[in-house]
């Protein structure tokens, strides 16, 4: 379980994320949603310690990780997608995703990249998202969308217990869509805990158990999909549009 | 597809992983590198029909750029870090292996090791400070560094200032003289390239491409990027470090004005760039190819400034036709010629 307390976040005079609570329960999907400029992607960057919270406390499965480095809260269990995805170029499919494997102790920095076990077990990930065929490719060569599917094989590669995914549908097609949220729900079946940022109302309302709503920073909904939907702060945080529309 | 039993995807997986292991091994061409190695040991010979110190001394200068090289390139090749300060450790490694022979006469060939551990001591500590920042702010600092260690050495007078020490030479007779630092050197150069591709095709490689390309996705893809780097730096002082200790024995002195200029560090910089960074082959071809055009300019121009000028146009053009130096650009065509490919 990831528990966020009073988290804030300021840059300089700006207060980008400001006292933010929330919970991330086990084996359920979580959503952050909320306009342009809320904060929620400065919220995620601070929960994987890509950015150090200016306050606050993070907590996985109550242990505190808002103090490791960012390595260091990957082997905790908790990992993370890029917005816009960031992948290794020069380096195959197959090495973007095995440079995500746990690494136990010095020792093993001396073994061989590859193991025929890793091997197997990317070519396994590989298999479940349909990507078998690309492991080859240069990570630079891929379209867009081949990237999202690899960087959710590298996620994959870690064991984690927690996912982040930062915009998992921005950009897709509607058809590639469909197979993202197709392999969100299964992993969230096999017991995997996810939190996701979307601005696609469709997926989230589809998806999520739970959603958290943020707007300038702060906190200002928290619910099941339909009671946020009907919460008039929400609709008032945007500006009575996008909600509706996709109900 | 309902017929497709589990086992059998498995199996045809494993058949496909087995061909591209095998696809890779048939591309690459260990023999060559170990031909090369077993004539150069075998060279010396030819001082039985004649002398042939130059040619001796050749290899040697080459072997001693191909250490120096090779050991940049884990830094600045594969993890992506410029250093223009490495002549730092191969003046660290001189001296340390100089001033134990100046006193205690015990042959810098032996303190090699030591003089690289002690280089990549320093290296691991100047590293956890300038690693901090990357691009132009590191390369900058490193130049810094330069600065700092000539002005230690040419102030410290336990190690002779400016003037340096003067070291005793062997008393082989010319004819061999050279031959205990040739094999060094050769011996060395071939330490090296091992290392450097025993270390590319490790986890901890695949860690420093990682960072090469993305730090930040390195990070979070539970990489310790800090110390991964920090360990580079090391590793490649190292190899400076012992190809310093021997050089002073080899020169017969030391003294701050052969080892601590930007020549040195800049020479490993070119021959990366032009035999292909982040290549195991490339600071290989890189050296001979440096030193040749150096050699056949001086020999067609003279030993003015016009063949350090020839050498650098060469370079240019060089740069031209192959961007990602020799090895890096036939490689990306896949025009590489097999007894070149060495990853």
């Amino acid at each position: 379980m990831l528990e966020v307390k009073s988290l804030s976040k300021h840059f300089g005079g700006i207060q980008a994320v400001d006292k933010c609570s929330f919970v991330a329960e086990r084996g359920k999907i979580t959503a952050l949603i909320g306009p342009n400029g809320a904060g929620k992607t400065t919220a995620f960057n601070c929960i994987s310690r890509t950015m150090a919270p200016s306050a606050g406390e993070i907590r996985l499965d109550g242990r505190r990780i808002d103090t490791l480095r960012p390595y260091q809260v990957t082997a905790a269990g908790l990992s993370r997608t890029f917005q816009i995805s960031r992948n290794l170029a020069d380096m195959t499919v197959l090495e973007n995703v095995i440079c995500q494997s746990k690494i136990h102790g010095w020792r093993d920095l001396f073994r061989p990249a590859m193991s025929a076990e890793e091997i197997d077990k990317a070519f396994g990930i590989l298999e479940f998202l349909g990507i078998t065929r690309i492991a080859n490719e240069d990570g630079s060569n891929l379209s867009y969308g081949q990237k999202k599917l690899m960087d959710l094989a590298a996620l994959l590669m870690s064991d984690p217990k927690i996912i982040l995914l930062d915009e998992p549908a921005g950009g897709v097609n509607p058809t590639l869509l469909e197979e993202i949220i197709g392999h969100i729900r299964k992993l969230n079946e096999q017991g995997l805990t996810v939190l996701i940022v979307e601005h696609n109302m469709d997926l989230i309302m589809r998806l999520s158990h739970r959603v958290v709503v943020m707007a300038h920073g702060r906190v200002i909904a928290d619910g099941s999909p339909d009671e946020v939907r009907e919460n008039p702060d929400v609709l008032d945080a945007y500006l009575g549009g996008a909600l509706e529309e996709a109900a | 597809m309902a017929s497709l039993d589990t086992n059998d995807v498995l199996v045809a997986r494993k058949a496909y992983n087995a061909g591209l292991v095998q696809e890779v091994s048939k591309e690459r061409a260990y023999w060559f590198p170990a031909i090369v190695l077993a004539l150069l040991l075998l060279l010396p010979l030819l001082q039985f029909t004649g002398n042939y110190n130059y040619l001796i001394h050749l290899v040697l200068f080459t072997a001693s750029y191909v250490v120096m090289a090779s050991g940049w390139n884990i830094l600045g090749g594969f993890t992506g870090y410029i250093s223009l300060g490495h002549n730092v450790f191969f003046a660290v490694g001189g001296y340390f292996a100089g001033m134990i022979f100046a006193r205690y006469g015990i042959s810098t060939i032996i303190l090699a090791p030591f003089a690289g551990l002690v280089a990549g001591l320093l290296g691991y500590l100047i590293g956890q400070i300038t690693l901090r920042v990357r691009g132009p702010s590191f390369i900058i600092s490193s130049l810094a560094l330069v600065m700092i260690f000539r002005i230690l050495f040419e102030n410290w007078e336990f190690v002779g200032g400016a003037a340096g020490v003067s070291l005793k030479a062997n008393d082989l007779p010319v004819q061999w003289a050279k031959l205990p630092y040739y094999y060094a050197f050769v011996l060395m150069a071939a330490f090296s390239v091992w290392a450097a591709y025993r270390i590319k095709h490790s986890k901890f490689g695949l860690g420093l491409r990682a960072i090469s390309k993305d730090e930040i996705k390195a990070e979070s893809a539970g990489i310790n990027t800090r110390f991964y780097k920090t360990l580079a730096f090391a590793i490649s002082a190292f190899f400076v470090g012992m190809a310093g200790a021997v050089w002073g024995e080899y020169l017969t002195y030391i003294r701050p004005n052969i080892f601590l200029i930007i020549l040195v560090s800049v020479n490993m910089v070119l021959i990366c760039i032009l035999g292909g960074k982040g290549t195991i082959a490339g600071p290989v071809i890189g050296a001979v190819l440096l030193v040749a055009f150096n050699e056949f300019f001086v020999a067609t121009l003279g030993a003015s400034e016009i063949n350090i000028l020839a050498t650098g146009l060469i370079m240019m053009i060089c740069l031209m036709f192959f961007p990602l130096g020799i090895v890096g650009t036939l490689a990306r065509l896949r025009k590489l010629p097999r007894i070149l490919n060495w990853d």
